[in-house]
């Protein structure tokens, strides 16, 4: 395996520990850093007048990962 | 007989969003899904018909959603730090050519979802996601 592949691997393993480390502090006693699922939460409340800009966006978003790692 | 009034009625989540419905129909649907190899017409149709009907669930407001907790504060700079970490990696990798040298994210997945049970486990989780997205 070349060193470019391993750094690469490292890197995306490196942000899956980040991930599950912020919502570990996240849910800690008293935390003042929101859980992914509460920071998810307060995008999806963005709205341009009527329309809820970040609930499309946050809802796209993950309907095109869907599409890109099972069907492209 | 005497009818709930509108508050409470509404206060009542619909049968069919109660997990003992919901975990059964996605672990079908992602044993489905899982037998879809990319590429294929059938893998494309079935991520849009999904896709779209849970967004139109989301936006049409026929489910009811969480309490909405408040704004998030400084604290959610937290969150930049997974973030540069892994949109750098993509960044980077998507620009040097996504290749078994450079891999991308999803060329790292591709051997992984080529197995029908993992495949099925990622639709699963992918599917969970979306609901919890739906119901926020």
């Amino acid at each position: 395996m070349s060193i470019s592949r391993l750094l690469a691997i490292a890197a995306f393993t490196l942000a899956a520990a980040l991930v599950a480390s912020v919502e570990w502090a996240a849910r800690r006693e008293g935390s003042r850093i929101p859980t992914l699922g509460d920071l998810c939460a307060g995008v999806m409340r963005y709205r341009v007048g009527r329309v809820p800009v970040g609930r499309v966006a946050v809802l796209g978003l993950w309907w095109w990962l869907g599409w890109h790692f099972f069907a492209r | 007989m005497e009818r709930p009034s509108p508050e409470v009625a509404a206060d009542v989540p619909a049968a069919w969003t109660r997990p003992v419905v919901v975990v059964p129909v996605f672990a079908v649907l992602a044993l489905v899904g899982g037998q879809l190899p990319s590429f294929s017409v059938a893998a494309n149709g079935y991520v849009l018909v999904l896709g779209g009907a849970m967004v139109w669930l989301g936006l049409s407001g026929r489910v009811r959603h969480r309490p909405v907790p408040g704004r998030p504060g400084r604290g959610a700079r937290w969150w930049l730090l997974p973030a540069v970490v892994l949109l750098t990696a993509e960044v980077v990798t998507f620009a040097l050519g996504s290749t078994d040298e450079y891999p991308t994210l999803s060329r790292l997945a591709d051997p992984l979802l080529a197995m029908e049970p993992v495949r099925s486990a990622c639709y699963f989780a992918w599917l969970s996601g979306f609901w919890g997205l739906v119901r926020r």
